[in-house]
């Protein structure tokens, strides 16, 4: 062991450094793996470098990735926010903490179109942050409400981070978005039963319910549900039913975001041409780091460290929930500095034969890691949510953190929910058509 | 920051995005055709390239417009001299990688074009057509972080960035 333990010390070392003197995480990674199997091993490194990104980065199930992020950025510039927020408010007014939900279910819903968390805290709270602002709500719930639920972009599917953990494990990504519903659900519930505990313990803080709305006022205003939930039905119906693949479900995301952006009339050329540029220079960040990993995990492969760390593990005699719990404070740690995909996608060049001798299930652990990188998304100093939220309110980092803390519970629980009862997660997919 | 390459790497950018584009098509004219009962044979395979085809000519563009990620957790807190060294190991470190991996990729799509090698499934394409794109991305991502580089040295100062910040994609 000690023999082996030298090459993996000096590679994660040399990796923190390289990474934290700020070299683009794709490239250094790339260098890391390159070092790794020039210094201990004899393969011709530079061929099989070509070689495995080449595969890597040309296949066909990738190409969900840039098609859902495309769909995203067109629905950013519609007006489909605005609907949900005029949908749902009435529907509110009774729950405890009223409007405050507007921030959880928008989230919700929009995650359901929506694969990134970033995308779906900024649509939403365009639009909900204003009109809680407008009617009193307390600042500190608005910001931890909306911080918190927009993570929930990572988890509902479509996900642009179960697509990269589908291919770094090789899990169907079919499968991984069906999986993420329930969890999903059932993390909106913890959110809201928070706020509602939250609001009944702060009685004073909650603003006057609106002017209350007929039963038909009520339903004549949920008519700007439609065309979200008709996206939603495309999407993951189509998924669901078995009829189409995550990558054909992808293409008429797009198709129909299009469809809803030129019947609001927010169509223009110009923001059609916006739209793809900006996916495609997202999808391309992606692709760097996926091709650093993918060499990455080539050379892991040949050195063997997975293996080692497998069966060192092995010999620590952990149990599988207490793996998880360290797994769970390892990458909250690691998520302080690494954004989510790196983290998925590093760790997983690593971690498979760990998983695999503690008969951990890899459907399983990509809701799990899922929720672990929402986590992150909400820790500093390093969080996407924490960032859009600072752009939008102009609130310190740690205010926006320290908002959000209870949300950043509620998802521990959720953890813990879906260990001690897994067909949360596993329910679902088992009951597809394929 | 207006270099001599930019309007290259600007359209290769452009190459880029209609190269998603094109996936897209591809994708849809797959499900409506197998509603009509047409299938196309190994578009598959075609979706992978042109999807890589993607990924590969936006690199040099997207590093431009500080899309790519990288931890500035550390060197954001250096000032002057010191953030100044970083920044030119950095693109030191990024310039030799890239280099490496553009002549590589060369070597890859010439050794596919020197054998004839054609893809194994149905599509039989030639592969060195698809993984030029790889070879003249990676080669423009290269020149974009050695134009960087030199930039750096010679002015002493950092590249000045577009103001677009990183990518936000989570």
């Amino acid at each position: 062991m000690s023999g082996d333990l030298l090459p993996a010390v000096l590679l994660i070392v040399l990796m923190l450094a390289i990474l934290g003197a700020g070299v683009w995480i794709g490239i250094g990674v790339l260098g890391v793996a390159l070092l790794a199997l020039t210094l201990f091993t004899d393969r011709l490194a530079g061929d099989s470098l070509a070689l495995t990104v080449w595969g890597s980065l040309s296949s066909w199930t990738l190409t969900a990735l840039p098609l859902f992020i495309w769909m995203g950025e067109i629905l950013l510039k519609t007006r489909l926010s605005e609907g949900l927020f005029r949908g749902l408010a009435p529907w509110l007014q009774r729950i405890p903490g009223r409007l405050l939900h507007s921030n959880i279910v928008g989230c919700t819903i929009f995650a359901a179109v929506s694969g990134s968390s970033a995308a779906t805290c900024a649509t939403i709270g365009k639009m909900s942050l204003p009109e809680l602002r407008r009617r009193g709500y307390p600042e500190v719930m608005s910001v931890g409400s909306l911080a918190g639920a927009g993570t929930l972009g990572l988890l509902i599917p479509p996900s642009i981070i179960m697509i990269v953990y589908g291919v770094a494990a090789d899990v169907s990504i079919g499968k991984l978005f069906i999986a993420g519903i329930i969890p999903g659900l059932m993390l909106a519930g913890l959110f809201m039963g928070y706020t509602a505990v939250w609001s009944m313990r702060n009685p004073g803080a909650i603003p006057p319910a609106d002017a209350p709305l007929s039963f038909r006022g009520k339903l004549a205003e949920s008519r700007h549900l439609i065309p979200v939930m008709l996206l939603i039905i495309a999407v993951l119906g189509s998924i669901y039913a078995g009829i189409a693949t995550a990558t054909e479900a992808a293409a008429l995301g797009v198709l129909g975001a299009l469809v809803v952006a030129a019947a609001q009339r927010t169509l223009t050329w110009k923001g059609f041409w916006d739209s793809l540029m900006g996916a495609t220079r997202l999808y391309c960040m992606i692709a760097l780091i996926l091709a650093g990993s993918s060499f990455l995990s080539l050379a892991m492969g040949f050195i063997g460290l997975p293996r080692h760390l497998a069966e060192g593990i092995g010999t620590l005699d952990l149990s599988p929930f207490a793996l998880i719990l360290l797994l769970m404070v390892f990458y909250i740690v690691l998520g302080c500095f690494l954004d989510g995909i790196s983290m998925v996608v590093l760790t997983m060049a690593v971690l498979l034969p760990t998983l695999q001798t503690a008969g951990i299930d890899l459907l399983w652990f990509g809701i799990f890691i899922v929720i672990v990188v929402e986590m992150a998304q909400i820790t500093p100093p390093v969080g996407f949510n924490l960032f859009v939220m600072q752009g939008m309110t102009g609130h310190q980092i740690s205010y926006i953190a320290r908002a959000a803390f209870p949300y950043f519970l509620m998802m521990v629980v959720a953890v813990l929910l879906i260990w001690f009862f897994p067909p949360l997660v596993t329910y679902l997919p088992s009951q597809m058509k394929l | 920051m207006k270099t001599p390459l930019s309007p290259l790497f600007l359209a290769f950018g452009v190459a880029g995005a209609l190269f998603i584009l094109a996936t897209l098509l591809l994708q849809v004219f797959a499900i409506f055709g197998r509603l009509v009962g047409v299938t196309l044979g190994g578009h598959d395979a075609y979706a992978g390239y042109f999807l890589a085809a993607g990924s590969f000519l936006t690199l040099a563009y997207a590093l431009r417009r500080g899309d790519h990620i990288r931890v500035t957790l550390i060197i954001g807190r250096f000032e002057g001299g010191a953030r100044l060294a970083t920044e030119i190991f950095c693109l030191a470190v990024a310039t030799f990688l890239s280099g490496y991996f553009a002549f590589y990729s060369g070597k890859l799509a010439w050794g596919s074009w020197q054998f004839g090698e054609v893809s194994t499934e149905i599509d039989a394409t030639p592969l060195w057509i698809p993984q030029l794109s790889m070879a003249l991305g990676v080669t423009a991502l290269a020149l974009a972080f050695l134009e960087e580089l030199v930039y750096v040295l010679r002015h002493r100062r950092l590249p000045p960035q577009d103001d677009t910040g990183p990518a936000n994609v989570e």
